[in-house]
């Protein structure tokens, strides 16, 4: 957690840089920089990736350095505002009804307060939206909603209110950070991009993924990270169905850690090569490759 | 990204209202390249510039990809405008590799398919024997269709109002209130007994709902199917126009996605949008590698899940026979229902025809259907409802 006093924002990209290092996130300048401004502008901004870059712990450092709490809306098929927003919690309000004496029920303020804060059960859009600038609300896989939930979202992200019809309008005091992540299984409406900033995160390269592997495993061993850095960015350039992401990279250094394992050879990837490639017709290939993925460069 | 410190203090030295202009004539010249930047974009980049270090190109080249673009597609031509108006660099030999100038040229592949039934059609230079294979030839060529005929145009409205009527539908998590569903509405029912207090409960009763199941077309547009392509692309566009979650690939020996050149009011403008997309019209024909890459591009992502997958093809395969029954099996796995349209089936949809594809397909086909001319296309449309 940094010292930073909440909701002021970092003066610069580098220092924005430099907090979120410390929180262990290696941002690039771009993704910084896109940060940056939207928490200057109060502009939501939309992650756009391969899967496992780091879309999603990208908003939970941000929280994390803004000493603000974290909001996350996962995102599916189907999803409604009842999922998203709020909803009255039925049977509480029957079992408030059921204590309530026949006198009192007569009485008019008996019913209306059957609609009070108490019975509203807050989804993570309205808990947004009451936290204001304490919170960062993250939109997970946006890409997987319908698109009456992207224009919906397209509403909700201009105005940052919401009208409750039995208790009024709630207006976020102040905007919340907002961040939402799509792995491109559709593309997005466009105004819903305009409506945002835009950022691709791509692989790593080599040596901004080797730092990654240091920040975010300190206790591997140097040149067991620079093997494994070595052998995902093969197996990146083979032809895969699902190349791995960072994620991959970090789960490997991992289970060759448990495994007491310093150096990455053809035996020791075998054991653990279903920490990165998770899919069977991909293992075929890369089995039969093992050699040249883990070769010394 | 490029190479920014050279013009640092140029930017630095040019006074606020100027520097301005500057940024504004970056926004006008990503414009006249064809990005859709609007006049919000510009104001946003402003002052997400004005936030910044102005001074600093590199925070003027990050402010601005992240305000003026919105796409990944974008982002290697915003570096190219970058380069030339910030940086002075050279603008490429050939700056823009026009798509439209194929079609003006091409007339090789021109097809004319007259508004009669294809059996009768004569002129048959392309004889096909079953169980041969398609020639391996990577052609790229253009193509260009004649305008829909009336005849076909009431066809089109046809198959979109069909369509309309009754798209393939899955069921969903969902309920909704159905007087014959078998389930009760606790929740309703509660509400509505908490509110008429003492009167007996209504029973309320609630079913799954519906919705519209994701439908995607893959078309063959190779060599061998010269003669049904342009039918084809009428019904996706119909399809397209029609209900909503449709995507429409073509493939000869490379992949392409054709589904927003169909997003055209007329369908003369979609189909000549669609046309021009597609660089291997009436050339060889991989299917096993097409729909490798269908897979790995769109499939695995959640493009077809759940969906109704129409193959159009003869089955007339170049590609290896394994390859396309991997590809296959992979795609059952990956969606809800295969459907291969193939021409060659004709009227007799027992019989499937012998080609090599065709066999090494089979065992992953859920419905085999025919679809060799409109009408056929549109008997398809109208009971995809239920075999979907």
């Amino acid at each position: 957690m940094s010292d930073q006093p909440r909701n002021e924002t970092p003066a610069s990209v580098a220092e924005l840089q430099a907090q979120l290092r410390a929180a262990g996130y290696l941002a690039s300048r771009g993704l910084a920089t896109a940060a940056l401004i939207g928490m200057r502008l109060g502009r939501p901004i939309l992650l756009e990736g391969e899967v496992g870059v780091g879309k999603t712990e990208m908003a939970k450092c941000l929280a994390e350095i803004g000493g603000q709490q974290l909001i996350r809306l996962q995102c599916y098929e189907g999803i409604d505002t009842y999922q998203a927003l709020y909803e009255w919690d039925y049977a509480r309000q029957m079992l408030h009804v059921r204590a309530l004496s026949e006198s009192e029920l007569t009485d008019a303020g008996a019913v209306s307060g059957l609609y009070g804060p108490e019975f509203l059960i807050e989804r993570p859009l309205l808990s947004a939206i009451k936290a204001g600038s304490s919170a960062v609300l993250l939109i997970d896989e946006v890409d997987r909603a319908d698109d009456e939930f992207e224009a919906f979202l397209l509403e909700l992200l201009s105005d940052f209110q919401i009208t409750i019809p039995e208790l009024g309008t709630v207006t976020a005091a102040s905007r919340p950070m907002v961040v939402l992540t799509s792995n491109r299984t559709r593309e997005l409406h466009d105004a819903l991009k305009r409506r945002c900033l835009y950022h691709w995160i791509g692989y790593p390269s080599f040596e901004e993924e080797i730092e990654i592997v240091r920040l975010r495993a300190p206790d591997a061993v140097a040149t067991l990270a620079h093997e494994v850095v070595a052998a995902v960015q093969r197996l990146r350039d083979m032809d895969l169905a699902k190349p791995p992401g960072v994620a991959e990279t970090l789960d490997w250094v991992d289970a060759l850690g448990v495994l007491g394992t310093d150096d990455l050879d053809a035996a020791a990837a075998a054991d653990t090569i279903g920490a990165v490639i998770k899919d069977r017709d991909d293992l075929e290939l890369v089995e039969a490759e093992l050699d040249r993925v883990v070769a010394d460069a | 990204m490029p190479d920014v410190g050279r013009a640092a203090e140029a930017v630095a030295s040019t006074p606020p209202m100027e520097f301005v202009a500057r940024l504004v004539g970056f926004g006008h010249a990503l414009r006249d390249e064809g990005l859709p930047v609007g006049s919000d974009d510009v104001v946003t980049f402003c002052s997400a510039v004005s936030e910044l270090t102005p001074s600093d190109l590199e925070d003027v080249y990050w402010s601005g990809r992240t305000t003026l673009v919105h796409r990944r597609d974008h982002l290697a031509l915003y570096d190219e405008v970058f380069r030339r108006y910030f940086l002075g660099h050279p603008a490429p030999a050939d700056p823009e590799p026009s798509e439209s100038e194929p079609i003006a040229q091409g007339l090789s592949g021109t097809l004319n398919v007259p508004d009669i039934e294809p059996g009768t059609q004569s002129g048959d230079d392309r004889p096909m024997v079953l169980g041969r294979q398609a020639s391996g030839v990577q052609i790229q060529r253009d193509k260009r269709f004649a305008e829909c005929t009336p005849t076909e145009l009431a066809a089109l409205r046809r198959i979109m109002a069909q369509v309309r009527l009754e798209p393939p539908r899955r069921r969903t998590r969902r309920r909704r209130t159905d007087p014959s569903g078998a389930r009760l509405d606790i929740r309703r029912i509660a509400r509505d007994a908490m509110r008429l207090s003492h009167a007996a409960p209504v029973l309320h009763r609630v079913t799954r709902a519906e919705r519209a199941r994701p439908l995607v077309l893959i078309l063959d547009i190779s060599g061998s199917m010269a003669d049904y392509s342009r039918n084809l692309l009428q019904f996706a566009y119909s399809m397209r126009r029609a209900a909503q979650k449709v995507e429409v690939f073509c493939f000869g020996t490379r992949l392409t996605r054709i589904t927003p050149a169909l997003d055209r009011r007329n369908p003369d403008d979609a189909m000549k949008l669609a046309a021009a997309r597609v660089l291997d019209w009436d050339g060889g024909t991989r299917i096993g590698a097409s729909l490798d890459s269908f897979i790995r591009r769109w499939g695995r992502k959640g493009l077809s899940r759940g969906a109704t997958v129409v193959i159009c093809s003869d089955g007339l395969d170049r590609g290896e026979p394994a390859a396309l029954a991997s590809a296959m099996e992979r795609l059952s796995r990956l969606c809800h229902r295969i459907i291969w349209m193939n021409p060659l089936v004709g009227d007799n949809a027992d019989t499937p025809p012998s080609t090599l594809g065709m066999m090494a397909a089979g065992p992953f086909i859920d419905t085999l259907e025919s679809g060799h001319d409109l009408a056929s296309l549109e008997q398809f449309a109208a009971k995809l409802a239920h075999v979907g």
